[in-house]
């Protein structure tokens, strides 16, 4: 047949031409338009450029009818949530209404469902190990990974890099020795913290979203922190202690790993909420108030997650002095570690001239440090039976603090 | 105590590990990590690997711990971009809050509303493992190769926010969630027992076939929300896949004896479901609600059907060529029979 000649029926001659070139049986168009298929789903199996034997098999029978059961799913139906600040726009917290707000204390189903929908019998049981509300929970966790989201910053784009002087040797060397600490720290946290992900069910993902935005923070910390290091004549200097990384790593379960990790979050926090006294510059004081700024939002998780575990399991109060014990211990004699103290004696001091006024800054800091993780504890309602020596010390009035 | 102000003496030790001063520049795009890749600092192929937490080019401490087995060589783990990955990532964050315009969303008629919510709780459980899984890897990443695991993290990331705002999506309109997914394919991503395995499943096959989906979700998406929902994770899916794709790249350039090995992860994976890992899109009730989208509407299910299988030909023929682009173009010979129906 001529091209463009006008054809019978609904199967125009372009039509006939292209099964012809995708060597479709001969017919089959017509025995498509019999079954019932419209002229349309035809064009669309022709755009489709289907094989012969899969063009038989789709249009050489009678056309499939969906079951479409899935439709009457027993979930609930007609949920349209609302924003409640449209500044935040529709965050996770705006859509927990209804069923689907509901964090059961205990969640049992084993597979990947999303909470909420309705199970299909026979799935595999992906391996959780975490199904307690009170060891993960807390409320603010849609709220937080919101925040997270809003305030993200680049390390790349963010910094002023181009605005970086040269420093006096030494100093530059304290801050590269401050960076490469915290470099790594930050990195090792993140790994640990990934590693515990797939223990967590379906029924928190809010909290799971949550911990996947301190990963991503940490990650941001990891680089930023080398960056620094490497862009004003300085380089990477002697790798962490690995004494307190190693305890997280050590966790048998999520609570002792929080428990722990509660320690160095709040020291941290504290450090970096104060480091604008070690910065030379304005790069530095943006990066650690950047860096404060997201770990806030992790020790208010930490916070609130121990309060709501401390209260749904109060049998497990006292075994949490030990990870508390356990990190304090590490973190002192960290404290103590030369790389980790001298550096800062320098930056707070100014100099090697002025090593006493950059201790006594330092015992200063580390006042604060271990005061404002009391404070943590106390806000958790937790009261630390025994605060190692190692930091009580630093609470002792200033004449006899250590050296 | 006495009085007396007393000068410690410091160790200072530690001044004294630099032979380079090392003063990166930053670029266009910032000061970026392939900026401070220089000098000592820069990737190695060195071996063997740091078990330690310390991260590359830091000086060892002589008594750190080991933090458990990591791998031993850059091969095992390295995808070249995997730097520029990161750097994208990190720029291209977007919030499904305030970037989704969510005042778009209208009322559907039903059936396009309970089928698109369907294929949002089929995706708010597929994207939920796709964070567990580089998770799982970070702790056996050397520090040697830091900046991969800079990248899962930043996929961890993505990841939470794809499986939130399939979830958003779900609850926004007058829907809800539906019916839970076949979860074929998704355990064998959890199930890798290395590395390599690990990012030929997720990275390349089962991201690979859920990108092809989200390509089509101009035809998918009723609503202008919902375009943007899959173009915007199309744009993160697109980093994954290119780092599984470098990554495999990397291991069959530099360790070509283990061309048969990753074969046979692919013919595992393609044996059990039609989704390698991506869930089973023939999967009823996603098959169905795909191909009233595509379609437009239950009365056109048989167009949807045809552009199903449209979606079927593009999900395979862009994972034969990303496997080609790899380097193991001769797959396409010995494609699971599940696929290759559509490899014509
Ligand atoms: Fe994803
Ligand atoms: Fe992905």
């Amino acid at each position: 047949m001529a091209e463009g000649e006008p054809t019978e029926g609904p199967i125009t001659a372009e039509m006939r031409a292209a099964a012809q070139a995708l060597g479709w049986e001969e017919d089959l168009l017509d025995r498509a338009i019999d079954w019932g298929y419209s002229p349309r789903t035809v064009v669309s199996a022709l755009g489709t450029k289907l094989a012969p034997a899969q063009a038989k098999s789709f249009l050489d029978r009678e056309p499939l009818k969906p079951d479409l059961t899935w439709m009457d799913a027993p979930t609930e139906w007609g949920v349209r949530a609302e924003q409640a600040d449209a500044d935040m726009g529709l965050t996770v917290g705006d859509i927990m209404v209804g069923s689907y707000g509901e964090i059961p204390d205990l969640w049992t189903d084993r597979t990947e469902i999303a909470r909420g929908s309705n199970p299909q019998v026979g799935q595999e049981d992906m391996g959780y190990t975490i199904f307690e509300k009170a060891v993960v929970w807390t409320d603010s966790v849609a709220d937080l990974y919101e925040r997270a989201i809003r305030d993200r910053w680049a390390p790349a784009t963010d910094l002023g890099w181009r605005s970086l002087e040269a420093l006096p040797d030494e100093v530059e060397k304290a801050i590269c020795q401050v960076m490469t600490e915290h470099s790594e720290r930050a990195y090792a946290e993140a790994a640990v913290l990934g590693r515990w992900l797939p223990e967590i069910s379906y029924g928190f993902v809010e909290m799971k979203l949550f911990m996947s935005s301190v990963i991503y923070d940490l990650a941001r910390h990891a680089e930023a922190f080398r960056k620094r290091a490497l862009s004003n004549g300085g380089g990477l200097g002697l790798q962490a202690p690995t004494d307190l990384i190693r305890g997280a790593t050590e966790a048998r379960t999520y609570p002792e790993l929080m428990a722990y990790l509660f320690v160095q979050d709040s020291a941290f926090l504290t450090f970096f909420r104060h480091a604008g006294d070690l910065a030379q510059n304005q790069l530095e004081r943006d990066l650690y108030a950047l860096v404060a700024s997201d770990r806030e939002r992790l020790m208010e998780y930490q916070v609130e997650r121990f309060e709501a575990f401390l209260l749904a399991m109060p049998d497990r109060r006292e075994e949490q002095q030990r990870y508390l014990a356990k990190a304090e211990v590490r973190l002192a004699r960290e404290w103590n570690d030369p790389a980790v103290r001298e550096p800062l004696i320098l930056l707070l001091g100014g100099s090697r001239e002025n090593v006493a006024a950059g201790e006594a800054a330092l015992t200063a800091l580390r006042r604060r440090q271990v005061e404002e993780y009391l404070g943590h504890l106390d806000q958790a309602g937790f009261i630390r039976s025994r605060l190692h020596s190692g930091l009580a010390v630093y609470l002792e009035e200033p004449e006899t603090a250590p050296a | 105590m006495s009085a007396e102000p007393t000068t410690p003496e410091l160790d200072l030790s530690w001044l004294d590990l630099y032979d380079d001063p090392t003063s990166a520049e930053p670029t266009k795009k910032g000061l970026t990590l392939d900026a401070i890749d220089i000098g000592d600092y820069a990737s190695q192929e060195d071996l063997p690997r740091d078990m330690t937490p310390r991260l590359r080019g830091a000086s060892a401490r002589e008594n750190a711990h080991r933090q458990g087995l990591t791998y031993q060589t850059k091969h095992d783990v390295w995808a070249d971009q995997c730097r520029s990955l990161y750097e994208e990532a990190v720029q291209r964050q977007w919030s499904s809050a305030r970037d989704i315009p969510w005042d778009t969303l209208k009322e559907l008629p039903d059936e396009k509303e309970r089928a698109i919510c369907q294929v949002a709780t089929m995706l708010a459980e597929v994207e939920f493992i796709a964070g567990d899984v580089p998770g799982q890897w970070l702790p056996h990443i050397s520090g040697d190769e830091f900046e991969v695991g800079l990248f899962l993290m930043s996929q961890i990331m993505d990841e939470a926010r794809h499986t939130d705002v399939f979830r958003k999506r779900a609850l926004a309109n007058g829907g809800g969630l539906l019916q839970q997914g076949a979860g074929l394919g998704l355990r064998n991503l959890i199930e890798a027992q290395d590395f390599t395995e690990m990012s030929v499943l997720m990275h390349v096959q089962a991201e690979g076939f859920v990108q092809s989906m989200f390509r089509m979700g101009e035809l998918i998406g009723p609503t202008q929300a919902d375009k943007r929902i899959f173009r915007m994770a199309a744009q993160d899916e697109s980093r994954h896949l290119a780092f599984g794709v470098m990554h495999l790249k990397h291991v069959l350039a530099e360790t070509p004896e283990r061309r048969e090995e990753i074969h046979h992860y692919l013919d595992k994976a393609e044996d059990r479901s039609a989704g390698g890992g991506s869930g089973d899109v023939t999967f009823p009730p996603v098959f169905e609600s795909l191909c009233i989208l595509l379609g437009g509407g239950k009365d056109r299910f048989d167009e949807g059907v045809a552009k199903f299988l449209l979606l079927r030909r593009r999900q395979v023929k862009e994972y034969l060529h990303r496997l080609d682009v790899a380097g193991l173009g001769d797959r396409r010979e010995r494609l699971g029979s599940a696929l290759a129906q559509y490899a014509n």
